[in-house]
């Protein structure tokens, strides 16, 4: 009951915002401003290419594993879950995420942006999103070289649930770090300044769940730690469980951090 | 069209803007001006929605700036000082971007881009990356941007700042041409540029508006005010202490000698006549006098004289 009007609260703030940041078609225009600037700087195209690498050799290796012989785990386990896999995966946030603010504030810009009839809130949702749909489309590959896989093999290996988890954890994770992302842009004028705060905190999120994990510390506060280690949200969803708890976990963290965001825009916009 | 009243900006430990008032009717070309410091920058912001005020109100177009941004910005068509743009834009793409934000579409925007492309002189800069311009064509964008939605008033803060001389008079001739269907506020701290654009001069000095009229009254008051300059056949000391206690003299400065002949520029209160006193005084004192006259005073003494007035220089 709690969780359903958790889960109604979070969606209704989440199609008002939408809603208003659609309404007057200028949320839109500067959205394609974004993703533009996106797609227009060597920036993504390198971040592409190279993720596309990253996941192709994890694939790889996860296959020529397999080939060896009997294992314990399957395919998608043994891609999502492997040291390659996560050393790489941090660096993409702060390099989507550390131009978003950073950069207008450096530039000058974000006094036109804010000067022309736009309100912070549009802005906001707009880079945001922006940020997102390069998340998505940085993963389209990864999930192509499975269906290639599935396409090419005799028997059929298909493991829809597995599969759906596992981008639906990555989905997540990455709303919570691109908001973490936005924040630490919003913060500095300073790119560079901006991703460290970005990675740094993406991580220690992700290891405080792990390290914790192993620690002799006491069971209370290990099942604590469960709720927000990324890795065992992980485990659980590659598994096929989709859990309801770590959808509202990470959506409920994003909208925090977002909302945290959009203030300290509105703080800059005041003391400047 | 601009209606200003008691506007206060504090900033942590200093107030920036002190508690200013003042007007803009629709269709003049307002200077705005005051030395660098002076609160030109902040009033503009607060103008234009960038940030609130501390305290009192602004009303743009009708609409006041702090309930009702959304509506005042889009009558207001703003370049910031030093035009901040995206370098990685071509010159048509930010204005088609900045038109389409400011809410117009279609056939709408196409004509006012163009309409703005070719104001500023940008028809062969337009597929130019914005990062490879010159300062002067930068200025421009930033102008064509400004006044790409037709707004009715256009504020712009400083934006001859950095060009070459050739620029300036291109630009100047611009906002010219805009004043003759636009209300606009310019912001500068460039006198012969106020002179020679502004129907109004409004001077602030730290946070303060010290003076608000058209500059050829701020000039007739000071010239009466004024200095002067008087050439006596007298021992100097003697003859520059002595038009010292002439009430009102302010200052008397030695400026050059010949033979037994000494130059002086004396300087008055604003408002006081004082050559009569003067030839009364050489009269008494049976000294030649072969020169009196009131100095052509220009705008860089009113600005000098007001926003210095507090410091004895």
């Amino acid at each position: 009951m709690a969780f359903a009007i958790t889960i109604s609260v979070l969606l209704g703030i989440i199609v008002l915002a939408l809603w208003r940041f659609l309404s007057a078609g200028t949320g839109l225009v500067l959205l394609a401003k974004e993703l533009r600037s996106f797609f227009f700087s060597p920036v993504a195209w390198v971040v592409l290419t190279l993720v596309m690498l990253l996941n192709g050799f994890s694939f790889t290796a996860a296959l020529a594993d397999l080939r060896e012989g009997e294992r314990s785990v399957t395919l998608t386990a043994y891609t999502f879950n492997s040291i390659q896999f996560w050393l790489a995966y941090f660096f993409i946030f702060p390099v989507i995420t550390m131009r978003l603010f950073a950069e207008e504030q450096k530039l000058g810009t974000i006094e036109t942006l804010l000067t022309a009839p736009v309100t912070t809130i549009q802005l906001l949702l707009a880079k945001y999103l922006a940020a997102i749909s390069f998340y998505i489309i940085l993963w389209v590959p990864s999930l192509l070289n499975f269906f290639i896989f599935q396409m090419n093999s005799i028997d059929d290996h298909s493991s829809i649930g597995s599969l759906t988890g596992s981008y639906t954890i990555i989905f997540l994770v990455g709303m919570f770090n691109i908001a973490i992302g936005c924040l630490a842009s919003s913060l500095t004028k300073n790119q560079l300044v901006a991703a460290m705060i970005c990675f740094t905190f993406c991580l220690l999120h992700f290891l405080l769940g792990f390290v914790l994990q192993n620690l002799p510390v006491p069971d209370a506060f290990r099942e604590i730690v469960t709720h927000f280690s990324t890795q065992i949200h992980v485990r659980t969803f590659i598994d096929g469980l989709i859990d309801t708890r770590q959808i509202i976990y990470y959506i409920s963290s994003a909208v925090l951090l977002l909302s945290i965001t959009y203030h300290v825009l509105e703080f800059r916009k005041w003391k400047v | 069209m601009i209606r200003v009243s008691n506007l206060t900006k504090r900033y942590v430990g200093r107030t920036a803007v002190d508690a200013i008032s003042f007007n803009v009717e629709p269709g003049e070309i307002v200077g705005f001006l005051g030395p660098n410091g002076a609160g030109k920058t902040t009033t503009i912001r607060i103008l234009t929605g960038y940030m609130p005020a501390t305290s009192g109100t602004a009303v743009v177009a009708g609409h006041d700036i702090f309930r009702d941004s959304l509506k005042a910005q889009q009558r207001i068509g703003y370049m910031p000082e030093n035009v901040p743009l995206y370098d990685d834009m071509r010159v048509k793409e930010y204005l088609r971007f900045r038109a389409l934000l400011k809410g117009m579409r279609g056939r709408e925007a196409k004509n006012g881009i163009a309409e703005a492309i070719d104001l500023c002189g940008l028809t062969e800069m337009r597929s130019k990356m914005i990062g490879a311009l010159s300062k002067g064509y930068r200025q421009r964008v930033g102008l064509a941007d400004a006044l790409i939605h037709n707004p009715d008033l256009l504020i712009l803060d400083e934006p001859t700042n950095g060009l070459d001389p050739n620029q300036i008079r291109r630009v100047r001739k611009l906002i010219q041409q805009l004043g003759l269907s636009h209300t606009i506020l310019i912001s500068t701290h460039i006198l012969s540029e106020v002179e020679m654009t502004c129907d109004r001069v409004i001077i602030l000095d730290r946070g303060k508006v010290r003076a608000a009229d058209t500059p050829e009254n701020l000039i007739k008051n000071l010239r009466t005010a004024g200095h002067i300059s008087v050439e006596v056949n007298a021992a100097a000391d003697m003859a520059a202490d002595a038009i010292r206690t002439i009430p009102r003299v302010k200052k008397v400065i030695k400026e050059s000698t010949e033979g037994t002949w000494t130059k002086f520029t004396v300087r008055a209160e604003s408002g006081a006549d004082i050559r009569e006193s003067i030839v009364a005084l050489a009269n008494a004192n049976h000294w030649p006098l072969r020169e009196i006259h009131t100095q052509g005073a220009s705008l860089e003494d009113v600005f000098v004289e007001l926003t210095q007035s507090p410091h004895p220089d």
